[in-house]
C-alpha cells in the first residue's frame, strides 16, 4: 500500500513534468554524465518536499543522470538524517542537495561529504557559514515572510494586532521568518502579539492553533503563516469560524489552502519553489560533477546564514492568481534555470 | 525482589540460576556462550552486508559505523547499569539530552572551556541520576513509575530553560572530536566507549561496590541482611546510569557540533529501544543480578550494524524500527528458551 | 468492607478513588473561569470535550493492563496503526467508512491479543514485550505510509470527529460515555471484569481460586488493544487526515491518567472514574496554559510531577490501609 503523496491538483504532475521536458530543450547540451547519482535529502516527511521527488525524477531523465533519487529519513531528527547520509555515501551515491536539519548541526555531516569529494549543496534551507556546501539555494524565506506580511498589512488598518504561526524551531528558515515578521509589522505600525512556532506537524497545530483562536480569536485582526501544516490548519480554523474578519497570508501551495482563498477566507497565499529547487539543483549537481565550477565571484546574495545564497524564488497569488499558481512558479524556475550556468558556473 | 520488581522482570529466574549453580554447572560459560554467540553474528552479518555491498567494508563506512555505534553503546550501559539492580531507566533520554545541553550552555553561554563543560554536563547526569535514585529509595516505588515521571520533568524543566532553542556555537575544538578519524577508520568517540567499558568490566569483576551491586540486584533480602547498604546502591547505580546518559548525549554534541535538544526525541523517547536492546541481547537479565558488560557492547555494535545494513540493502528507512522491535523479541524469546531448556536439562 | 463504611458517607466517599479527582476537577474549572470566562465558551468547551474524548481512551486503554498488574508500552503504537489502517484502507481501497472503523478495531484487537499471548505463554514481563511490539507496530505503520499521512479521509468520518450535536457537545463524547459506561459495568458487574482485578491484586491466589491467570492477561490486553484503536480512529476523525505519527504522543498520558485516578501500578485496584477525571483535569490543565498564554513547555514538567504526587497518596493510602489489616508492608 502506497501512501498518496499530496500533490497541489490532480494535473500538477503532468504540467510539471511537461514543462520540465520544455526546460530541458533549453539546457546547454548536457554533457551525458549517467555516472551522476544524486541524493535529494530532506531534514524528514514533509509535504513541501513531495515535488522534490518528482524534480528528481525529471531531471534525472532530462539530463541523463544516473540517478536523482529522493531519500527521505523517518523522522525529523538530526541522527537519523546523519545515517542516512553516511549509509547513501557507502551506496554509491555522489553528489547531495541536502535541506539540513539543523543549520549548524548539519554542518558537519556535509563537510564529510563533501571530504569524500561529492558536491553538496544546500536546498530550500541554509547552512550556517563557514561549510563546505558549494551554494544554498531556496526561498529568501526572510523575504517571502516579509512581504506576505506587508501584503496582510495593506489589508489591515492601522495599529493591527496580528498572530504569526511558523514552522519547526529547528528548520533553518523559522527565525528568518519570525524576524522578517516581526519587522514589517514595525514598520507598518502594527502588532506582532503572538508567535506560535514548532507546529509545522499537524497533531501540535490543530491543537495549539486551535486553543489559540478559541481563546483569543476577538484580540486579533489578522493571521500570517509561515509554515505548510499552520497554514493549512488556520485556513480551516477560519472556515469554521466563518465571519472572515479576521484576515490571513499563508504559505505554499495546499488544495485547502488554495480553497480557502477562492471562497475569501484566506487573503493569499506565499508561493515557493520546491519544484524548481529540486530540479535545478539536480542539473547543477551533475554539472558540478562533470567539472564546472562555481564562480568565484558569483552574485550571490546573503542572509542570516550563509553568504553564498541563491533565491529559487517566492510570489503572492491572491483570489486572482490561485487558478494558475503552477504557471506563476514555472515561470519563475524557468528563468533561473535559463541563466543559471552563465551567471553562476564555469565550465 | 518485591513484588513490584517482578512487574518488569517477569519471572524470576535466579531460582534456575541457584539450581544451575548447585548442580555444578558454571554460569560462567552460560555467560561466555552468550557474547560468543554475539561475536558470530556480528562476523555473520557483517559477510553478508558486504557480500551484498563491498561498499559496507570501506573505511568511510566502517568509520561511521564505529561512529554511531559508540554512541548506542554508551546508550546500552546507562541502562545496563540501572537494570543489575533488577530497576529500569526510563529517563536515560531525557537525562542525557538535559546533560548534553547543560554542557552546551557552559560552553557557549558561560564560555567554559570544553574539558569543564564536560565535566558539568556529566555531572549533570549524574545529579539528575542521583535524584531518581533518591525518590526510589525513599518513596519505596518501582522505578518504572518514578522514572517515566522523572523523564517528564527533567525533559520539561530542560525544554523550558533552554526554550526548545539549540546551542549552536561550540567550541571547534570538541566539535573536531566528533570528525576525527584515527588510521582513516576509528572515531575518537569509540575509544571513548571502550574505555568505559573497561571500566565497568572493572568495576563489576573486581571491586567490592561492584560485587555488591551485584548482589542487591540478585536478592535485595539477602544482601541486606549481609550489611550491604542496598539503598545505597541503588543510588550510586542511578546516579551512574545518569552520568554514562549524560555521556552518550555530550558525545552526540561533539559529533554534531551543536546542542540540539530534539536529539533523543520527544521526552527522550528515542533512546529506550537501544537503551535496552544492547543489555538484553548482551544477556544481561531484567532480574537484575547478572551482568554482562562485553555483551551490552557487542549487543549494541551488532544493533547498530544492523541498522546500517538495512539501510544499505535498501530496505528502506521506515522499516528499520520493524526489525529492531522483532530482533528484540527473537532476543527475549531466545533467551528465555535458552535458559529454560538449561534448566530443564539439569534436572533431567 | 464494612468496615470502610463505618463513617458513613463522607467516608465512603474519601475511600472512593474518584471522589477526590471530581472535586479537584470542579475547583479547577471554578477558578479557571473566574479569571478568564472564555474558557467556559461553546468553542472552548467544545475543544475541551474533543481531547477528552479521545484522551480519555487511551488512558483506559492502559488502566486494563494496570488493572492486571502490568504495563503496556505499545498503547500508542497500537493506536496510530489503526489509525493509518482505517485512514488507508478508507483512502487506497475505497472501503466505506463504518467497515474500515470496524476491521481497524479488530486490528487493535488483534494487536492486543499478540501481546497477550506473547506474554501469558512466555512468561516474559509484559514490558519488554511490549517495548519490543511498540517498535514492531510503530515500524509497520512508518513502512506502510512512509511517514506521509493519509489524506482523502471522508466528510462523514470529519463530520463525526469535530461536529456537534447539542450545543457544544461533540458526536465523539458518544463513544466515550459508552466505553465509560462499559468499563465500569465490566470492572464492577462482570466476572471476567472482577477476575481482571483478582489477578491484579494476587495472582497466585486467583489461580488457586480457579481464574485462568493465562486467560484473563490475554483478555485484558485484547481490550487494551482495541481500546488504543478506538483512540487511534477517533483521532482520525478530528485531525481530518491518516496521520502516522498518531500516538507518539500517548505514553505518559496513559500512565498519569490512570495513577491520578487512584490506580495501583502493582494491580488490583484502578478506577474507572478516578481515571475518567484524570483525563479530564490534564485536558483542563493543557488548555489553561494556552489560555493563559504560558509557556506550553510547563505541560511535561506538570504531568510529571502529578504522576509522582499521585503514585505517592496511592502508596500512602495502600501502606496505610494494609497497617490497618494488619498485613506486614513491604
Amino acid at each position: 500500500m502506497h501512501a498518496r503523496r499530496f500533490v497541489p491538483t490532480a494535473l500538477a504532475p503532468t504540467a510539471l513534468a511537461a514543462f520540465a521536458l520544455a526546460l530541458a530543450a533549453f539546457a546547454p547540451l548536457a554533457s551525458a554524465d549517467s555516472s551522476s547519482r544524486i541524493a535529494l535529502v530532506p531534514g524528514g516527511p514533509h509535504p513541501y518536499f513531495a515535488a522534490w521527488e518528482q524534480a528528481g525524477a525529471d531531471a534525472a531523465r532530462d539530463f541523463d543522470l544516473g540517478a536523482a533519487d529522493y531519500k527521505v529519513p523517518s523522522k525529523w531528527e538530526l541522527g537519523l538524517q546523519n545515517q542516512m547520509l553516511e549509509s547513501l555515501v557507502t551506496q554509491g551515491y555522489n553528489a547531495f542537495l541536502i535541506f539540513p536539519g539543523d543549520p549548524v548541526g548539519t554542518v558537519a555531516i556535509a563537510d564529510e561529504l563533501a571530504g569524500t569529494g561529492a558536491p553538496v549543496m544546500a536546498l530550500a534551507g541554509c547552512l550556517k557559514d563557514p561549510s563546505e556546501a558549494k551554494f544554498c539555494m531556496g526561498t529568501d524565506t526572510g523575504n517571502s515572510a516579509y512581504l506576505g506580511t506587508r501584503e496582510l498589512l495593506g489589508n489591515l488598518p492601522e495599529g493591527a494586532k496580528i498572530a504569526h504561526f511558523t514552522g519547526f524551531l529547528v528548520d533553518p528558515n523559522t527565525q528568518l521568518r519570525i524576524d522578517a515578521v516581526e519587522r514589517a509589522a514595525e514598520e507598518a505600525g502594527a502588532e506582532v502579539v503572538q508567535v506560535i512556532a514548532d507546529i509545522d506537524a499537524p497533531e501540535p497545530a490543530e491543537e495549539k492553533i486551535n486553543a489559540y483562536l478559541a481563546a483569543h480569536a476577538e484580540e486579533i485582526d489578522g493571521i500570517i503563516t509561515t509554515a505548510w501544516v499552520p497554514a493549512v490548519v488556520a485556513s480551516s480554523a477560519l472556515r469554521k469560524i466563518g465571519d472572515k474578519r479576521i484576515k490571513m497570508v499563508g504559505i505554499d501551495h495546499d488544495e485547502v489552502v488554495l480553497e480557502a482563498i477562492e471562497d475569501g477566507y484566506v487573503h493569499g497565499t506565499m508561493l515557493q519553489n520546491p519544484y524548481g529547487q529540486g530540479y535545478i539543483g539536480a542539473y547543477v549537481a551533475d554539472k558540478l560533477r562533470g567539472g564546472c565550477e562555481v564562480k568565484a565571484d558569483a552574485p550571490f546574495a546573503s542572509n542570516a546564514l550563509t553568504e553564498k545564497f541563491i533565491d529559487s524564488g517566492t510570489v503572492f497569488a491572491g483570489v486572482d492568481d490561485v487558478g494558475d499558481h503552477v504557471a506563476s512558479m514555472q515561470a519563475i524556475t524557468k528563468e533561473l534555470f535559463e541563466g543559471f550556468e552563465s551567471t553562476y558556473l564555469d565550465c | 525482589m518485591t513484588s513490584d520488581e517482578r512487574l518488569v522482570a517477569g519471572e524470576s529466574p535466579s531460582a534456575d540460576e541457584d539450581t544451575l549453580r548447585a548442580a555444578g554447572f558454571s554460569p560462567v560459560r552460560l555467560l561466555l556462550s552468550n557474547e560468543f554467540g554475539l561475536i558470530v553474528l556480528i562476523v555473520l552479518f557483517a559477510a553478508i552486508f558486504a557480500s551484498v555491498s563491498p561498499a559496507f567494508l570501506s573505511k568511510f563506512s566502517l568509520y561511521a559505523l564505529g561512529r554511531t555505534a559508540a554512541v548506542n553503546i554508551m546508550i546500552g550501559f546507562s541502562m545496563m547499569v540501572v537494570i543489575v539492580t533488577g530497576g529500569l531507566n526510563l529517563a536515560v533520554g531525557a537525562i542525557g539530552v538535559a546533560a548534553a545541553m547543560a554542557g552546551g550552555a557552559l560552553m557557549q553561554a558561560l564560555g567554559w572551556p570544553w574539558p569543564l563543560a564536560v565535566a558539568g554536563g556529566l555531572a549533570v547526569g549524574a545529579a539528575l541520576g542521583a535524584l531518581n535514585g533518591v525518590l526510589i529509595v525513599r518513596s519505596g516505588l518501582h522505578s518504572f513509575i518514578i522514572t517515566l515521571a522523572t523523564m517528564s520533568i527533567f525533559f520539561g524543566v530542560m525544554i523550558f530553560l533552554t526554550r526548545a532553542e539549540s546551542y549552536r556555537g561550540i567550541s571547534a575544538a570538541y566539535a573536531g572530536f566528533g570528525r576525527a578519524k584515527l588510521f582513516d577508520i576509528l572515531s575518537p568517540l569509540l575509544l571513548v566507549s571502550v574505555g568505559v567499558a573497561l571500566a565497568l568490566s572493572v568495576l563489576f569483576r573486581l571491586t567490592a561496590l561492584g560485587r555488591e551491586v551485584l548482589a542487591t540486584g540478585a536478592n535485595e533480602r539477602a544482601a541486606e541482611l549481609s550489611g550491604i547498604r542496598s539503598d545505597r546502591m541503588i543510588t550510586f547505580c542511578h546516579a551512574l546510569s545518569g552520568a554514562l546518559a549524560a555521556a552518550a548525549g555530550l558525545m552526540l554534541v561533539s559529533r554534531t557540533g551543536a546542542a540540539i535538544p530534539s536529539m533523543a526525541g520527544q521526552l527522550g523517547q528515542d533512546w529506550l529501544l537501544p537503551a535496552f536492546l544492547g543489555p538484553v541481547l548482551g544477556g544481561t537479565l531484567l532480574s537484575g543480578g547478572r551482568v554482562s558488560v562485553l555483551g551490552t557492547f557487542l549487543g549494541a555494535f551488532l544493533v547498530t550494524m544492523l541498522t546500517t545494513g538495512l539501510l544499505l540493502m535498501q530496505v528502506g528507512a521506515f522499516w528499520v524500527q520493524t526489525w529492531l522491535g522483532l530482533l528484540l523479541l527473537f532476543a527475549v524469546l531466545v533467551d528465555r528458551a535458552r535458559r529454560s531448556y538449561l534448566v530443564r536439562r539439569k534436572l533431567a | 468492607m464494612n468496615g470502610a463504611r463505618a463513617g458513613g458517607l463522607r467516608e465512603g466517599l474519601r475511600e472512593n478513588d474518584w471522589f477526590g479527582p471530581l472535586l479537584v476537577t470542579l475547583a479547577a474549572v471554578a477558578i479557571v473561569t473566574a479569571l478568564n470566562p472564555a474558557f467556559l465558551s461553546p468553542f472552548n468547551v467544545q475543544i475541551l470535550l474533543l481531547a477528552i474524548s479521545v484522551n480519555a481512551m487511551v488512558a483506559f486503554s492502559q488502566m486494563i493492563i494496570i488493572a492486571i498488574g502490568q504495563m503496556n508500552l505499545s498503547v500508542g503504537a497500537i493506536g496510530g496503526l489503526a489509525a493509518i489502517a482505517f485512514a488507508g484502507m478508507m483512502e487506497v481501497w475505497g472501503v466505506p467508512w463504518p467497515l474500515a472503523a470496524v476491521l481497524a478495531l479488530g486490528i487493535g484487537l488483534l494487536a492486543g491479543l499478540a501481546n497477550g499471548l506473547l506474554v501469558a505463554t512466555t512468561g516474559i514481563s509484559a514490558f519488554i514485550i511490549t517495548l519490543a511490539t511498540l517498535s514492531i507496530f510503530k515500524g509497520v505503520n512508518l513502512g506502510i505510509t512512509e511517514a506521509q499521512p493519509f489524506y482523502e479521509i471522508p466528510a462523514a468520518v470529519k463530520s463525526l470527529g469535530n461536529d456537534t450535536f447539542l450545543g457544544p457537545l461533540p458526536w465523539l463524547v458518544l463513544p466515550c460515555a459508552a466505553v465509560v459506561l462499559g468499563l465500569w459495568y465490566t470492572l464492577d458487574r462482570l466476572s471476567i471484569g472482577r477476575a481482571i482485578l483478582a489477578v491484579g491484586g494476587n495472582a497466585h491466589a486467583a489461580e488457586l481460586s480457579g481464574i485462568s491467570v493465562g486467560r484473563v492477561t490475554v483478555a485484558a490486553h485484547a481490550l487494551s488493544g482495541l481500546l488504543a484503536a478506538l483512540a487511534g480512529i477517533m483521532l482520525v476523525g478530528r485531525l481530518q487526515l491518516g496521520q502516522p505519527t498518531i500516538g507518539d504522543d500517548w505514553l505518559i498520558l496513559s500512565f498519569a491518567a490512570p495513577v491520578i485516578g487512584g490506580a495501583v501500578l502493582s494491580g488490583g485496584r484502578v478506577s474507572v472514574g478516578g481515571t475518567f477525571f484524570g483525563v479530564v483535569l490534564v485536558a483542563i490543565f493543557t488548555q489553561v496554559l494556552v489560555l493563559f498564554s504560558i509557556d506550553p513547555f510547563l505541560v511535561q514538567i506538570v504531568l510529571g510531577v502529578l504522576i509522582l504526587w499521585a503514585v505517592g497518596i496511592n502508596r500512602y493510602r495502600e501502606v496505610r490501609s494494609r497497617r490497618r489489616a494488619g498485613t506486614v508492608v513491604t
